[in-house]
C-alpha cells in the first residue's frame, strides 16, 4: 500500500467506498472526514479515551489506532449499526433511563463498549465491569451512573432469561 | 520491498495492529510513504507449544494470550496491558518493533530469555531478546515469532504506573521461576532505555531458594528486592525523569513490585500464576 488508492469498508452494513485518502489516515479520519460517519466521536485520537470505539471484524478498537486502509473489506461497526432491537436498544434506553448520559460525548463509545461487553460476559460482576470499561473515559458522570445502567440492563436480561426459560 | 525503499529514501513502515503507529502517524511524530500492513497474514497469528518451547507468532494480539494456559506468565502480562480495545488490537509483533523501556509484553519476554525469530531477504534469523534489541532487527527484517522455554515453575509479572488503560507502565518487574533448573530470573522496566535483566539478585536467589519445597523466607523476600533496587539504581543510562517519577522512586518501585513478585512466587501462602 502507498499512495492514494480506492478501498472498500463495510460500515454499519452498508459497503462504501474510499478513495484518494492519505495512506496514514486512521479509520477514525476516514470514517467522519472523508465518510460522514459522525457516529464515532473524536477526542485524544492517541487510544486512550474510546470515544472513538468501534467493533472492527466483531471485535471491539479504538478507531483512531486502526488504519483505515488496513481495514479494507472489514465489518466495521459504530453505535448507529448495532441495531434497533435487542442488547444494543437495551443498553441505549437505559443509558438514557438511568442518568448515564450527560454531555454525551463518550456515549456512543460507551454503548459499543458496554454492547460488547454484556455480549462476552453477561454476567461480569462489578469489578470486571469496571475493568473492562477502562478503556472509555466519562469526564462528567464519574462513571457510578454508568455502571449502575449496566447493572440494570445485566438485571433485566437476567429476568427476561429466567422468564424464557420457563 | 522494505531494504529497496531503505536505499531510495522512502518511508516504508511495517503495521502490525497500529496501536502504537498509528496514532503517531497522526501527530506527525512518525512519517510513512508506503506502509506494509501485516495483519492479515495468518502465518504470524499462530501460537505453538514444542517439548520444551512454546512460539507465539508477531501477530497474535494481547486477547488472544490472555486465556492461554500454556504460559499463565505470559497470560498474566497480556491481562495487564491498557484496555480491551487495546489487548483486542496490539500485537506482539508491535510490542518488540516498539521496544517501550517498561514494555510489559518486553519486560516479561526479557526475563523470560526469549528469541526472537525474524525474516528478511538474507533468509530467516534466530536471535536472543538481548541481541535483537540492542542491534535492531538488520535492515528489511520483519520480526516473525518470538520463541520461550515452557514455563519449569511459577511465575509472574506486576507493574507500576499511571491509569493502566491509557498509559504504559512506569515500572515493570517480571519474575520466573524454574524449579528443574533450579534458577530465578528478573527483569526490570522502566529504569533504564529497556528491561534489565537483574543478575546479582538472581544469583542470591537460587541460594536462598529450598528447591526441595520451591519455597523461600520473608528473609529472602526483602533481600531481593533489596538487590534490585540497588542493582536499579546502578542502571545506566537512567531514562530522563519526569515529575512525578524521579529517579528514586523508580528505583524504589523496581524493589517493591521485585519483592512482592518474589513473595507470590515463592512464599507458601502467596498465589503465584502456576502453571496448570
Ligand atoms: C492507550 C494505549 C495504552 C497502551 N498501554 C500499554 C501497556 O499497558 N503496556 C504496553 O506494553 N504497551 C502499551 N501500549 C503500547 C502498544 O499497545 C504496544 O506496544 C503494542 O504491543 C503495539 O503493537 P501494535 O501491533 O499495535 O504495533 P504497531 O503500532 O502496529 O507497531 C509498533 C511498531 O512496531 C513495528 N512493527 C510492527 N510489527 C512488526 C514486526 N512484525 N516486525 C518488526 N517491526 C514491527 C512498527 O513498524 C512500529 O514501529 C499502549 C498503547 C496505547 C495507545
Ligand atoms: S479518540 Fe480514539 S481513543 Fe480517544
Ligand atoms: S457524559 Fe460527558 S463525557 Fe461522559
Amino acid at each position: 500500500m502507498s499512495g492514494g488508492e480506492t478501498y472498500r469498508l463495510h460500515v454499519d452494513g452498508f459497503p462504501r467506498t474510499v478513495s484518494g485518502a492519505w495512506i496514514g489516515d486512521s479509520l477514525l479520519t476516514v470514517l467522519r472526514d472523508a465518510l460522514g460517519v459522525t457516529a464515532v466521536k473524536d477526542a485524544c485520537e492517541q487510544g486512550r479515551c474510546g470515544a472513538c470505539s468501534v467493533l472492527l471484524d466483531g471485535r471491539l478498537a479504538a478507531s483512531c489506532t486502526v488504519l483505515a486502509a488496513d481495514a479494507d473489506g472489514a465489518r466495521v461497526v459504530t453505535v448507529a449499526g448495532l441495531g434497533t432491537v435487542g442488547l444494543a436498544r437495551a443498553v441505549r434506553a437505559t443509558f438514557l433511563a438511568e442518568g448515564a448520559v450527560q454531555c454525551g460525548f463518550c456515549t456512543p463509545g460507551f454503548v459499543v463498549a458496554v454492547t460488547d461487553l454484556l455480549t462476552r460476559r453477561p454476567d461480569a460482576d462489578a469489578d470486571e465491569l469496571r475493568e473492562a470499561l477502562a478503556g472509555n473515559i466519562c469526564r462528567c458522570t464519574g462513571y457510578g451512573r454508568i455502571i449502575a445502567a449496566v447493572q440494570a440492563v445485566q438485571r433485566d436480561r437476567a429476568v427476561q432469561r429466567d422468564r424464557d426459560a420457563r | 520491498m522494505l531494504a529497496g525503499a531503505r536505499e531510495s529514501g522512502t518511508e516504508v513502515v511495517l503495521l502490525s495492529g497500529g496501536t502504537d503507529l498509528v496514532p503517531a502517524l497522526r501527530s506527525g511524530e512518525r512519517r510513512a510513504d508506503a506502509v506494509v500492513a501485516l495483519r492479515r497474514v495468518q502465518e504470524l497469528r499462530v501460537r505453538g507449544a514444542g517439548a520444551d518451547s512454546l512460539t507465539v507468532g508477531a501477530g497474535v494480539t494481547y486477547t488472544d494470550l490472555v486465556g492461554w494456559s500454556l504460559s499463565p506468565g505470559l497470560a498474566r502480562t497480556a491481562r495487564v496491558v491498557g484496555s480491551v480495545q487495546i489487548r483486542n488490537t496490539g500485537t506482539v509483533g508491535g510490542a518488540l518493533g516498539s521496544a517501550r523501556p517498561a514494555g510489559d509484553l518486553l519486560t516479561f519476554l526479557t526475563a523470560a530469555d526469549a528469541e526472537v525469530l525474524t525474516a528478511s531477504p538474507s533468509g530467516p534469523a534466530r536471535l536472543p531478546l538481548a541481541r535483537f534489541l540492542a542491534g535492531g532487527p538488520a535492515p528489511g527484517a520483519v520480526v516473525t515469532a518470538v520463541r520461550l522455554a515452557r514455563p519449569g515453575g511459577p511465575q509472574t509479572y506486576l507493574k507500576i504506573g499511571g491509569r493502566q488503560a491509557a498509559f504504559p507502565a512506569v515500572v515493570s518487574c517480571a519474575v520466573l521461576v524454574d524449579r528443574l533448573r533450579r534458577s530465578l530470573t528478573c527483569a526490570i522496566g522502566g529504569v533504564g532505555r529497556l528491561p534489565a535483566r537483574m543478575e546479582e539478585a538472581e544469583s542470591a536467589a537460587a541460594g536462598d531458594i529450598d528447591w526441595a519445597t520451591g519455597t523461600a523466607s520473608p528473609a529472602a523476600a526483602r533481600r531481593f528486592a533489596d538487590l534490585v533496587t540497588a542493582a536499579a539504581a546502578r542502571i545506566a543510562p537512567a531514562l530522563p525523569v519526569g515529575p512525578r517519577e524521579s529517579a528514586e522512586y523508580r528505583w524504589h518501585a523496581a524493589g517493591v513490585l521485585a519483592g512482592r513478585a518474589f513473595t507470590r512466587c515463592l512464599l507458601p501462602a502467596a498465589t503465584p500464576d502456576e502453571p496448570t
